[in-house]
């Protein structure tokens, strides 16, 4: 197996109006979660669609698993589940799957079993009710997420690309979709997803990639970025009213850089190179009781809001959820 | 090419199991049969009906005219019934005679009543009061007969004797007529006409009807997203390729349907129309030879292609149903302005007009297998039709593949032509 799912490369897709995504460079590495993170407009879908094969870059390349990504041979590898989604309404479940199945090279009498087992495992096919048998405006709006799941992954994908996964899932699909993102993993898959939940994808992605208005910002490691972008920061806890006391030290621009009030504890920012155990003794000493003194690392959704910026906030970026 | 044929097969397969393909194709036999019938209906109840023989003849004469005209108007005696009723009647019981009459009519007892006098036999006037006044048939053949009566009241005055009369007055016409084309004769006029207008009329429902189901196809593709699922298994050209070939084949299906149950329908239309009370008319189609039939069917398949792979591109250009019709609407203009041509061309199938729109590609799939449902088209003619259809064609489809596949990936405004023709050069 290479080494990387996806080798994208200087990659520059343009529209008469402006440019989706300029000079992209990105590496997924085989097996792992990786997470394409940006705010809505940002040449996530664009991306998407270029690894997919569905539009062509204007320049650079493409590779899936070492291969161009224009071979037929890689499109039967990928699975692909869109932003917004829908099935042939009027269509019986079973024959939607089947026709993707299809699409994607799996015999008929083979996919006829795969849908079975699929539609018993995600509980659509029950000794009561086989839901396959219903058309697809006769299922309910989580049923019918968790049939065009169940689309993207029949032909057993190596590669398996989510756009924005999370939208409109209700908790418990959301639950689901999580677990077979792991489950895939551990299968040796590759899942790449955007979202702009950096929730789920801090707690879901070995590496990520953030861009902004068609260019890369960052890619890495969700370790590796941390420790990158990232100050160490502190969280500090005290008993009672006793943040009081302590304002003094909180705005003394010798240690501390920035105090965030988070209602029940301080996110704290020293200066370079400023010793948290200065500060600590200097709490202690001013009488205040230390419920929680705590080193913490940023979370994506800081680095991405202090990389991005407030523009990225305006152009639809959600924190978290 | 698996990839293509699952297209097809999902194409064709859901929409042959739809309710509303069933209806509708239930419905064209019924259809072309009722073009058939209904004429030929229409034409026997031009011809007098048995009504007219439950007529009262009121004779104020005096000389015995109204015997004479019941005979004429029976026409042939010896059947039972034919006789309408005679009754002799003073002038000046006229009055009241009638209005007895009037009430059996009123009471459909009888269908109506003649009134002959001194008048009718001076040839000036005679009335008549029926349920069938409007019937121009019924109202036509009485007159014949008053008229006959006339002529044989004054023939006989002249001195010619009764069998003599007979042999002078009886006029058994039997009006047949046929037309005559470059070919020769062609069969009966009508039929001929009405083929062409079943023909046309069977081409532009097929165009209108699945254009618009492509179109629709289109659009719920692009707006559930399925487009996208479907464009990352297989490329655009095959999914529209694989959509206007399943598409075209469930037309060409609804249509061999309605070609052989029409045809089987016309092998037993003397009994259908014995029902109507409709004599078996002779009714000879026009002959079609197998290359006729072969040529139709290009002219069928191209005619398709051209228009659906149009209305594709706009289902994939617009975000919703009511956008898409707006859309769509040139493309309607010209199948609708086409169709307002195929009676002229009937009619004149060798003008100008009809030359001109059987060489242009938006009319010509319509309009050229009309006019050789009518006349003999010289090949030369057919060729350059066909031809320019075929280059309409690629054209069409060149141009719809490139707004497709732009179009089904963006959402939101619907684009200007401007946006639409910038579509055309992206690359991909």
């Amino acid at each position: 197996m290479t080494e990387y799912a996806i080798d994208i490369v200087n990659v520059t897709k343009r529209y008469a109006e402006h440019t989706a995504v300029r000079d992209l460079t990105l590496r997924v590495p085989t097996g792992s979660v990786y997470g394409l993170l940006g705010p809505n407009g940002a040449g996530k879908t664009t991306t998407i669609r270029m690894i997919l094969n569905i539009i062509a870059p204007d320049s650079g390349t493409i590779h899936i698993f070492g291969r161009p990504s224009s071979d037929p041979k890689v499109t039967e590898r990928m699975g692909y589940l869109p932003e917004e989604r829908g099935l042939y309404r009027k269509m019986q479940v079973k024959r939607v799957l089947k026709f993707l199945a299809e699409l994607k090279g799996v015999k008929g009498s083979e996919a006829e079993r795969r849908i079975d087992d699929w539609l018993e495992r995600l509980s659509l096919k029950t000794p009561e009710k086989d839901w396959g048998l219903s058309k697809v405006d006769e299922l309910s709006r989580g049923m019918q997420q968790k049939v065009q799941f169940i689309g993207t992954l029949l032909h057993d994908p190596d590669l398996v690309i989510l756009d924005e996964p999370f939208s409109g899932l209700d908790p418990i699909n959301a639950q689901a979709l999580k677990d077979t993102v792991v489950e895939l993993k551990k299968r040796g898959k590759t899942v790449i997803f955007s979202t702009h939940l950096m929730d789920n994808a801090e707690r879901l992605c070995d590496s990520v990639c953030i861009i902004a208005r068609g260019e890369k910002v960052l890619d890495g490691t969700v370790t590796g970025v941390k420790e990158e972008h990232g100050q160490r920061n502190i969280a500090l806890a005290l008993e009672g009213d006793g943040m009081k006391g302590i304002a003094s030290i909180l705005s003394d621009h010798s240690l501390v850089k920035r105090a965030d009030d988070s209602n029940r504890f301080f996110e704290i920012e020293l200066v370079p190179g400023g010793d948290p155990q200065t500060l600590l003794r200097r709490v202690v000493e001013s009488g205040a009781s230390v419920q929680r003194f705590e080193m913490i690392q940023p979370s994506l959704h800081e680095i991405f809001l202090k990389k991005v910026g407030a523009a990225g906030i305006e152009e639809g970026m959600t924190g978290h959820g | 090419m698996a990839k293509l044929w699952a297209i097809i097969k999902r194409e064709y397969v859901e929409r042959v199991r739809s309710k509303w393909f069933v209806i509708a194709t239930l419905f064209g036999p019924i259809f072309f049969s009722a073009i058939i019938i209904v004429p030929a209906w229409l034409s026997s109840r031009s011809k007098a009906t048995s009504d007219i023989y439950n007529t009262t003849i009121l004779d104020a004469t005096g000389n015995g005219f109204g015997h004479r005209l019941a005979v004429n108007i029976a026409g042939d005696t010896t059947v039972p019934g034919r006789l309408p009723e005679v009754r002799v009647v003073a002038p000046s019981m006229l009055t009241r005679a009638e209005s007895t009459a009037t009430h059996e009519v009123m009471d459909k007892e009888k269908t109506g009543y003649v009134v002959v006098d001194q008048q009718t036999i001076a040839g000036e006037s005679a009335r008549y009061a029926g349920r069938n006044a409007t019937s121009i048939a019924d109202m036509a053949q009485i007159k014949s007969a008053i008229r006959e009566t006339i002529l044989a009241s004054r023939l006989e005055k002249v001195g010619l004797d009764n069998s003599r009369m007979k042999e002078i007055t009886f006029i058994p016409l039997d009006f047949s007529t046929e037309r005559i084309t470059e070919k020769g004769r062609a069969g009966s006029g009508i039929a001929s006409v009405m083929f062409g207008f079943a023909i046309g009329f069977l081409l532009y429902a097929s165009i209108v009807i699945y254009g618009q189901t492509i179109m629709s196809g289109v659009l719920e593709e692009k707006t559930t997203r399925v487009a996208e699922v479907v464009m990352s298994s297989v490329p655009t050209d095959t999914l529209l390729a694989g959509k206007v070939l399943g598409v075209g084949a469930v037309g060409l299906t609804q249509q061999i349907i309605w070609i052989v149950t029409t045809y089987v329908l016309l092998q037993l239309r003397a009994p259908i129309m014995a029902k109507f009370g409709a004599p078996a008319m002779s009714f000879t189609l026009p002959d079609i030879s197998l290359g006729a039939g072969l040529i139709f069917l290009l002219f069928f398949l191209f005619g398709f292609i051209f228009y659906s792979s149009l209305f594709a591109a706009v289902g994939s250009s617009v975000n919703s149903e009511s956008e898409a019709r707006q859309a769509a609407s040139p493309l309607m203009i010209m199948i609708i302005s086409t169709a307002v041509f195929i009676q002229p061309v009937l009619l004149n199938p060798t003008g100008t007009t009809a030359r001109v729109l059987s060489l242009v590609p938006f009319s010509s799939p319509i309009i050229m297998p009309i006019r050789m449902a009518v006349i003999g088209i010289p090949p030369l003619e057919l060729a350059a039709s066909l031809g320019f259809l075929a280059i309409g064609c690629i054209a069409a489809l060149w141009l719809a593949s490139r707004i497709y596949r732009v179009g089904l990936l963006m959402y939101g405004k619907r684009p200007s032509i401007r946006e639409m023709a910038r579509w055309v050069s992206y690359s991909r």
